[in-house]
């Protein structure tokens, strides 16, 4: 199902995730960032401190809500408290737009609070259209998808991540959010091309990126696990570069990090260097 | 509508009970590779909860001890595994777990009651406090009947409870980091009101009649309820105790007035 008047107008810029450490930073001064992008679970509440300093914090910049929790992949379908809260920090936030991620998380008995891998198959790709279909009709606009991390692939896979991604998009008209951090994990877990992957996708839906960092495979465990907890590795920046060489239109690109998590600065500077490597990707080749 | 249970739906809740509970069977046709995915995924979740507890439950926690607090919350998650969409939730009954587990500490439960109503008022809708002149100048006028049909709006998810133990001396204690010695018991038991001022989380420790009279105003009832909530079972209540009771609920409502948690008069 695909509104008219669901287009999302791609957005240059950088910024970082607002993350309750850096709360003084963002109140006290202006931050040299194009957006923030906030964890929606956090702010779908009702009051309190937290949300009067989003408010504080959009007043002065756009806010992206981010969420963990809508399990699009359920077969189960959605969960109706959680979307009703969604669109109430929606209304409440006029966000840049609102992502998610290309997974599941619950049943409807019980929730892993972790992002879970779909099989890639067209049953459930049917399923995971048709609960696009409703959180865009809720929210009354399209959303970004964001392409998992994943530790392992089923045996009754029929489609590739990226052709699933295509197709999705195609048949609910959602945008994706690019993690190439997510693109590189998974290409190195699962034994597939980096490069391959970005040529399959529609990269004309693609409003944003991802960068993060991860923990890297061991003797003892051959499965690279995607930590957001340092900072981006030079294979993933590297692959950055060729993400937005390749992009037909300009994106919003931030820095995510979820667990020891430094002084604003320390994030500023890669989101520096996230500017210079965008900025010679789309440079002219000089011959 | 049909309720059939389709293959993915099937498949989804294999793949959940294998994360929650390593002794379940895992889905057909799996080899090595899969099992391995499966447990940075069932870590994943398992660091996810315990983080939550700890976060939510941070002095308990202190004062448990890390090993005894680390069981008491695997305890917890085995046997209320999280189900809402947001993992604050996981915390929710977390002191009736202690009560169990820490069954010769009770102080252990109370402190983590305490943790979970701070959390709760945290995020709670916003309510403006009435001021005591206006409390006064929208009563000036009440008759008899006006007061004994007065409703009171209070502080957004504020919350009592009867404690025995001394939860604003362990509260202050804990909140320095280290576990020091002492003995937070009550002489005689008190009632811990919760709620929020302004922006922050607060608590009180007041007389122990307070509990069941404000969670009965909480829910709709009248003052005049409330005096007679004070009367308790007494079916013939002489004059000097009807105004002993009156006196009383003046009091109490008095000390929310003070401390800023009633929001509105007849809601």
């Amino acid at each position: 199902m695909i509104h008219q008047n669901d287009t999302i107008l791609p957005f240059a810029g950088f910024g970082v995730g607002l993350r309750r450490t850096h709360y003084d930073d963002f109140l006290s001064a202006d931050v040299p960032v194009d957006f923030v992008e906030v964890i929606s679970e956090n702010y779908m509440i009702e009051g309190g401190r937290q949300f009067r300093i989003l408010e504080e914090v959009r007043a002065k910049l756009p806010v992206i809500i981010h969420g963990v929790s809508m399990s699009i992949g359920s077969a189960d379908g959605l969960d109706s408290d959680y979307l009703t809260k969604l669109k109430q920090l929606e209304q409440r936030i006029d966000p840049l737009w609102v992502s998610d991620h290309l997974c599941w998380t619950r049943t409807s008995a019980h929730n892993s609070h972790d992002l879970l891998p779909m099989p890639l198959t067209e049953e459930a790709l049917q399923a995971i259209c048709q609960n696009i279909d409703q959180a865009q009709s809720v929210l009354g606009r399209a959303m970004l998808f964001e392409n998992p991390s994943s530790y392992l692939t089923f045996p009754e896979d029929e489609l590739t991540e990226w052709e699933f991604l295509t197709e999705m998009t195609r048949r609910t008209g959602c945008y994706l959010l690019l993690d190439v951090n997510n693109i590189y994990v998974s290409s190195k877990n699962h034994g597939f091309s980096s490069e391959e992957y970005l040529a399959g996708l529609p990269l004309d839906r693609v409003r944003q990126i991802h960068l993060a960092g991860h923990d890297p495979a061991t003797p003892e465990r051959d499965i690279i696990i995607d930590t957001h907890d340092r900072e981006v590795c030079e294979d993933v920046w590297a692959l950055y570069g060729k993400a937005v060489a390749m992009l037909p239109q300009p994106v919003a690109t931030m820095i995510e990090r979820d667990d020891h998590i430094p002084v604003l600065s320390e994030l500023l500077g890669e989101l520096d260097r996230a500017r210079g490597i965008a900025s010679e990707a789309k440079e002219p080749a000089l011959i | 509508m049909t309720n059939e249970v389709t293959p993915l739906a099937q498949r989804q809740a294999t793949f959940l009970r294998a994360i929650l509970d390593e002794s379940a069977p895992l889905p057909e046709g799996w080899s090595n590779r899969q099992t391995a995915g499966l447990a940075v995924y069932r870590g994943n979740y398992r660091s996810a909860v315990m983080g939550a507890l700890a976060e939510t439950y941070e002095r308990t926690a202190r004062y448990a001890g890390e090993q005894a607090f680390r069981q008491a919350c695997i305890n917890h998650v085995i046997k209320h595994p999280p189900a809402g969409w947001t993992l604050d939730d996981a915390g929710e009954g977390f002191d009736q777990t202690c009560a169990h587990h820490f069954a010769e500490n009770p102080e252990v439960a109370e402190l983590a009651w305490l943790e979970w109503a701070m959390l709760a008022v945290a995020t709670a809708p916003n309510g403006t406090p009435m001021d005591p002149a206006a409390f006064g100048a929208a009563t000036a006028e009440f008759g008899d009947e006006d007061w004994g049909e007065l409703r009171l709006a209070m502080q957004p998810r504020a919350s009592s409870r009867v404690v025995s133990y001394n939860l604003t001396l362990l509260w202050k204690t804990l909140g320095e980091q280290a576990r020091e010695r002492c003995d937070p018991r009550l002489t005689e038991p008190q009632t811990c009101l919760v709620w929020r001022e302004g922006e922050r989380p607060t608590f009180i420790l007041v007389e122990a009649d307070h509990a069941d009279a404000f969670t009965a105003m909480q829910k709709g009832a009248t003052y005049g309820e409330l005096i007679e909530l004070l009367l308790g079972d007494n079916p013939d209540p002489s004059p000097e105790t009807i105004q002993n009771a009156a006196m009383r609920s003046g009091a109490m409502l008095g000390r929310w007035l003070q401390e800023g948690m009633i929001t509105g008069l007849n809601p």
